[in-house]
């Protein structure tokens, strides 16, 4: 925890000061309701966002994300129409999400392809079966339970996703900070070479981590579908950049390697916070965007600049 | 020969830091020779080059063109001068045609007039003495054809001297011959060649003079006709400093670990076979190119063989991985520490655990941070590893302690065999004198090791035996009585015969 603690220091601070503006410029932000809903609204990227950190963390990326949850939601809505019980539905879309992360994590494994491009191409794939699947359409008439999984509290007022996220996290979090699966996720990202020389079976764990992040996409999808109550073609297009930018800002290096899910964490709180805020004080969508980009474009020269401090490296000899 | 040399080092040094990699160098070359240079590897010759070509500036003493004093700064300023050298690896760009690639940098302006980019590659590859269809792609010509377009593009650029860096030494013995033809064919037309080779023989039929450098020093510069292969070899070997490393008494017992019959991997290596007793460490010698690491990396399970056998602990061994070298009791320390040995952005710590990973996770998967911090600890102690504690970036240590933090990796597995790979690359006297004893340590305790090194003192120094190859095959294992500096380079540089 030693590690990048600097860091996430700086995101710590950064989000109290975005709490305390908030709070004082708008009074119903701190209200129990609002910070529920913030997070009720953007579940799905969150829960997206902690599993794209191993994947980060791995030195890969996995930009097909976004379409599997659509191609997740739009089998689920698809499935019902066709009279499948809800329940078998889940558990098929879940199966998708296996086997299209087993699939992404197969060619860049084992073929030693680059996952920027095998996953751009599944990006494509996945969203296309999604949309020949609903068509022009949107499905909806869920189940009544379904539905109120994703809008209504389950304990109280919270509701499932919350809790999902919860648990995910503290599962997610012991797997990659205190198992041997996490140190070699950090080993692999790190220098790959070295982690085959040590006996490490790189290309089996990369398989286990797409697989993890297509499994996670559709269970995201799930969420989705419940979430909204009816499914499209084009549901969760995009999201796979707003939830690398959340990785990339909590400090986790694209070279990999590095970073932690705590940091990934404060990210997310960030960017909602910060969203919201600016809602609540009616600043549209896009100047909320650009102000997200500018901290993403902070949160790379500003670890720079304190590299630029000079290092005391010991000069090595050179034969 | 002419009066002024057209390239001269006039008592040139250059330090890194400490270590002074050239010492009041001299050396003239003169239009229309073939100036061979020879040394062992680490004698100075890589420095020196750069020196030419600009990419490292002199810390003292002067680099005169045409008798003149100049300073290069940067390789772009070396070649307006006349100065270019060519590599073992041709730097060529694969996706473009021939005539691009010599023309690659005088591209300016705008507009290529390529009609006349062609007439002229044209005549420049005829000016070599060679047939070479001038579209065609970089990717699909030989090696000896890419180095032939990488002198086409030097003479491009009108050189006057052009260096070549052990140009043969990935060429098949029909190209090799070309490429001399061609070194030759320059030098007849008035252009100087340095000629950088570990092949004594071809230094002897193609150059005009050859100097010896050795530890960073000019030793001599003659006319070949005036030495002798066992003279050069005695000048390269010779070192003041004498064997600073004093050989320890052999631990071997008669327990045979490691028995390799005619090992061979297909265009790499072929008929290797020797043994390793319990407490024995062979080292294995060799220049650049003898292909010792590709015969460790096969015992490793990281290279397949194609034949042979390897009789390990009585059974025969077969292995295709790391993994099972690493279950079979095998470690291999490898010669890059940046690339293959080290994650260098990550701590002491989690270096040291990484190839015994199992040892630390309870039956849950979870890491026994106590226990891994107190193996770690215990390294730095039992190694002498200086930092002040174990969660430091591997990185951010010093090249000796580096080497004893992989060293610590392999130990932790408690291997039977430890094969290591430039065991002391890079790292000062002290640490070397270290890792020797660390690693006497680890055979005098029941293992054996199999050292793979370039550096003679060390290979007499820790060899009990000692298995001398060239250019993928076996040349010799010496009792470490029977060896010498001498008799290990005059069969390295197959000067010798196989005993």
């Amino acid at each position: 925890m030693s590690r990048l603690q600097s860091w996430e220091g700086f995101l710590l601070v950064c989000l109290i000061v975005i709490f305390g503006f908030n709070a004082v410029l708008t009074p119903e932000f701190l209200g129990i309701g609002n910070q529920i809903n913030l997070f009720q609204l953007s579940i799905e990227k969150i829960i997206l966002a902690l599993v794209m950190t191993f994947i980060i963390i791995n030195a890969e990326i996995d930009l097909s994300i976004g379409s599997m949850m659509g191609l997740s939601a739009c089998s689920f809505g698809y499935l019902l129409q066709l009279g499948t019980p809800a329940p078998l539905a889940i558990l098929i879309c879940l199966g998708v999400g296996i086997a299209g992360g087993f699939l992404n994590g197969w060619f860049v494994a084992r073929l030693g392809l680059p996952s920027l491009v095998v996953t751009l191409a599944t990006l494509i794939g996945f969203r296309g079966l999604a949309r020949v699947m609903v068509e022009d359409r949107g499905i909806g008439d869920f189940p009544e339970w379904f539905d109120a999984l994703g809008q209504q509290g389950l304990i109280g007022p919270i509701p499932f996703a919350l809790i999902a996220f919860v648990v995910l996290f503290v599962l997610l979090y012991v797997l990659l900070e205190r198992s041997g699966f996490g140190r070699k996720t950090y080993v692999i990202g790190s220098n790959r070479d070295v982690a085959d020389f040590a006996g490490i079976d790189t290309a089996r764990h990369k398989i286990i981590l797409f697989t993890m992040s297509g499994t996670a996409a559709a269970f995201a999808g799930l969420l989705y579908a419940a979430r909204v109550g009816a499914v499209r073609g084009d549901v969760a297009a995009g999201f796979e950049l707003d939830v690398i930018t959340i990785v990339l800002l909590g400090g986790v290096s694209i070279f990999g390697g590095k970073g932690t899910l705590v940091g990934t964490l404060l990210s997310i709180l960030i960017v909602l916070n910060l969203r919201n805020g600016m809602a609540l004080l009616n600043i549209t969508g896009h100047i909320q965007t650009g102000v997200i980009g500018l901290l993403l474009i902070a949160s790379v020269v500003i670890p720079r600049l304190k590299l630029a401090k000079p290092r005391a490296i010991k000069p090595e000899a050179t034969a | 020969m002419p009066t002024a040399p057209t390239l001269a080092l006039r008592g040139v040094s250059k330090n890194f830091g400490m270590t002074a990699a050239l010492t009041d160098m001299t050396l003239s070359l003169f239009p229309g020779e073939v100036h061979a240079i020879v040394g062992e590897n680490g004698a100075g010759k890589s420095t020196m080059i750069k020196i030419m070509t600009g990419i490292h500036q002199p810390s003292s003493g002067v680099l005169e063109i045409d008798g003149a004093p100049v300073s290069l700064n940067g390789s772009k300023a070396a070649r307006l001068r006349g100065v270019a050298a060519i590599y073992q690896e041709p730097m060529v760009f694969p996706d473009l045609d021939v005539t691009e690639n010599i023309f690659i940098s005088a591209t300016s302006g705008l507009f290529l007039n390529r009609p006349a980019m062609r007439r002229a590659a044209r005549d420049l590859i005829a000016r070599i003495g060679m047939t070479l269809d001038v579209d065609r792609i970089a990717s699909g010509l030989t090696l000896a054809e890419q180095q032939a377009v990488e002198i086409a593009r030097a003479l491009s650029q009108d050189v006057r001297v052009l260096i070549m860096d052990e140009p043969t030494a990935s060429l098949s013995a029909h190209e090799a011959t070309e490429l001399r033809r061609i070194a030759r064919h320059l030098a007849n037309d008035g252009v100087s060649v340095v000629y950088i080779s570990h092949r004594l023989e071809e230094v002897f039929e193609l150059a005009d003079r050859v100097s010896v450098i050795r530890d960073g020093r000019h030793i001599s510069t003659k006319l070949v006709g005036e030495t002798d292969p066992q003279t050069m070899i005695a000048e390269m070997v010779g070192r003041e400093v004498g064997n600073y490393f004093t050989k320890m008494p052999s631990t071997a017992t008669t327990e045979t670990l490691l028995s390799v019959h005619g090992l061979s991997v297909d265009g790499v290596f072929e008929d290797i076979s020797f043994d390793i007793k319990r407490g024995e460490i062979v080292a294995m010698a060799g220049l650049i190119g003898a292909r010792r690491t590709d015969v460790g990396l096969a015992l490793f399970g990281m290279l397949k063989p194609t034949a042979g056998a390897i009789t390990y602990k009585g059974q025969p061994l077969k292995i295709t991985s790391s993994r099972e070298a690493i279950d079979a009791g095998i470690a291999y320390v490898s010669e890059d520490r940046r690339k293959l040995g080290l994650a260098m952005a990550l701590p002491i710590r989690w270096n040291i655990s990484l190839a015994t990973l199992d040892k630390f996770l309870s039956p849950l998967g979870l890491i026994n941070t106590g226990a891994e911090i107190a193996t770690a600890w215990g390294y730095k102690q039992k190694l002498n590893i200086r930092t002040p504690n174990t969660e430091i970036v591997v990185g951010n240590l010093s090249g000796g302690n580096q080497q004893k933090v992989m060293l610590a990796k392999w130990l932790n597995m408690a291997p039977d065999l430890l094969i290591v790979d430039e065991p002391t690359r890079g790292i000062d006297v002290g640490a070397k004198a270290e890792v020797h004893a660390l690693i006497r340590a680890f055979v005098a305790a029941g293992g054996a090791a199999l050292v793979i090194s370039s550096d003679l003192p060390e290979v007499l120094a820790m060899g009990d035996r000692i298995l001398v190859m060239r250019e993928g095959r076996q040349m010799a294992i010496l009792n470490h009585d029977a060896a010498s500096q001498q008799t290990i380079m005059a069969l390295a540089t197959g000067q010798k015969d196989a005993a």
